[in-house]
């Protein structure tokens, strides 16, 4: 026999065609806490001093590493670069003629050898050739 | 403090989270094996995927962070579990398409705790030709009468979408119904 239903409110809904055991949720709940894992309890480890203070402590060291590199690079003489300190340098330093001789007493070679250095270089570079045609022969 | 708030706490203690499992056994297990059988059809595969919901459920209740509801948090899984197994049965039957659920008739038909009559097994048949997801919106809307937000939820998918979603399924197994058997 052809079984039409033209719409879904046609069917009782009241009706559960689906059945299960006698009392079986009443056993299954307590057949599924019977079967349940055990599970470790994890208790928590204490906290030590130590653990406590340890942030802290990195803090304090990062800001001592901090300040110490700061004073480091502020006495290197390469970066006193402070408007007191540049005039101090200008105390130092006055701009005269001594200054040349003043840097002289620094380098290693003579006056006399650095001269015949830079010669040679400009012999090398053809310098004075094209100085000569440039200025005698025109 | 409400009920499921109550709960939680106790299931988050150690020393009462096994009492607190028991009472959410009890308080959840009807409503999820309904909503497994409806999915699966057979008793005894409810039966075994319930188990299997509760054991995932106790073995991961660190994880829950209460983010969602319990309720929602359960359905969920069991919802997966549900899917998982029948993605198995459609590889064991060697049914390629993820909606084909035309293997669940014969389950339907030799399950000893199926008592509907010819409607009601029409019924049933229409509804395994709903793509799976239709499927699932169709029997929590209408066997289990949820409500659209608690769908929504569970489902991860907006209320506009299930409404239409349900809209159509209805639409389908009325066309189904009416055609002659």
């Amino acid at each position: 026999m052809d079984t039409k239903i033209n719409k879904l409110k046609e069917i009782d809904k009241t009706k559960n065609p689906f059945k299960v055991p006698e009392n079986y949720f009443a056993q299954f709940n307590e057949e599924i806490m019977n079967h349940l894992p055990e599970k470790e309890i994890i208790a928590p480890e204490p906290i030590s001093m130590w653990d406590r203070a340890k942030p802290w402590v990195y803090l304090a060291a990062m800001f001592i590493g901090l300040y110490v590199t700061i004073n480091f690079l502020m006495k290197t003489p390469g970066n006193d670069n402070t408007t007191e300190n540049r005039l101090a340098n200008q105390q130092t330093f006055p701009a005269s003629a001594d200054n040349t001789e003043n840097y002289w007493s620094t380098v290693q070679i003579t006056e006399e050898e650095f001269y015949q250095y830079l010669e040679e270089q400009l012999i090398d570079d053809s310098y004075f050739d094209y100085m000569y045609h440039h200025y005698y022969l025109n | 403090m409400n009920n499921e708030e109550q709960l939680l706490e106790e299931l988050r203690d150690p020393q009462t989270s096994r009492n607190g499992f028991a009472r959410l056994v009890s308080e959840y297990s009807e409503r999820l094996y309904w909503q497994i059988r409806k999915m699966v059809l057979s008793h005894d595969d409810a039966n075994d995927i319930l188990q299997d919901v509760f054991i995932k459920a106790w073995m991961n209740l660190e994880n829950f962070r209460g983010e969602a509801k319990l309720t929602t948090w359960l359905y969920r899984i069991a919802i997966n579990e549900s899917i998982t197994f029948l993605n198995r049965k459609r590889g064991q039957n060697h049914i390629a398409l993820d909606d084909d659920n035309s293997f669940l008739i014969n389950t339907l038909e030799s399950d000893p705790y199926f008592d509907g009559d010819e409607a009601q097994k029409l019924l049933q048949k229409a509804i395994l030709t709903l793509p799976e997801k239709q499927r699932l919106v169709f029997q929590m809307k209408y066997s289990e009468e949820m409500k659209y937000e608690d769908i929504s939820d569970i489902l991860g998918t907006s209320v506009g979408a299930l409404k239409a979603s349900y809209h159509h399924a209805v639409k389908k197994i009325e066309k189904f119904l009416s055609e002659p058997h």
